[in-house]
């Protein structure tokens, strides 16, 4: 109703789709140093730019990003007043929570394996707030569909 | 706030689904308000009384608090 922001329902899967292989992407070129040598620039005569750069993790940064934004703002079949009180409410959830993990964090993690919750953290708030979204809908599913 | 939408339900033989139909919520919804999970907008509980043939005050009630 009120939320002109959202994206037509079938965005929701596409998302998911889309999440599953840039996730493999993302922990491939995290932790294994997997690159994609069509993703590389070779800058010689440029000063600014590291002279050769690949751009495999931003691929997969945006591609991750993407994906879960097309998640957290697909509409719902039959959207309504109560599932626009529970988007509010599930943003509010996401935006608390995840600002609570990043004091925890900053007092548990230090050097490298900070710099590892940072990039986590680039993703909590959008799946805290679809983990929680989902979970309203799911108990509020009425009992004779439960079945 | 209490309601009796339940009852309400029961007495003309409908379901959650078919409440949500009639009123153009999602099933979810009804089940939420049902539940006293969420307040329905004033809109909401006009439309299920108008439903049921009943005014507003004989579905919804306040309750100690409210």
């Amino acid at each position: 109703m009120r939320s002109k922001l959202l994206l037509p329902n079938r965005f929701k899967w596409i998302g998911i789709l889309l999440f599953i292989p840039f996730l493999v992407l993302g922990i491939l070129s995290r932790y294994k140093e997997f690159q994609i040598d069509a993703l590389t620039s070779y800058n010689h005569d440029n000063d600014i730019f590291t002279p050769v750069q690949n751009f495999t993790d931003e691929l997969a940064l945006s591609g991750l990003i993407l994906s879960l934004l097309m998640i957290a703002f697909a509409r719902e079949k039959q959207e309504d007043e109560f599932i626009y009180h529970n988007r509010l409410e599930s943003w509010e959830w996401a935006v608390l929570i995840n600002f609570l993990l990043l004091i925890v964090a900053c007092w548990v993690f230090y050097n490298e394996a900070f710099i590892d919750v940072m990039m986590y953290n680039l993703l909590t708030p959008l799946i805290i707030f679809i983990v929680r979204f989902h979970w309203v809908m799911l108990r509020n599913k009425p009992s004779e569909e439960k079945n | 706030m209490q309601n009796t939408i339940k009852v309400e339900r029961a007495i003309k033989n409908l379901t959650q689904a078919d409440l949500a139909d009639k009123i153009g919520v999602s099933r979810q919804t009804i089940n939420a308000i049902e539940t006293n999970r969420y307040i329905p907008s004033t809109i909401l509980a006009l439309k299920m009384a108008r439903v049921f043939g009943k005014k507003v005050e004989d579905i919804f009630s306040l309750e100690k608090g409210d």
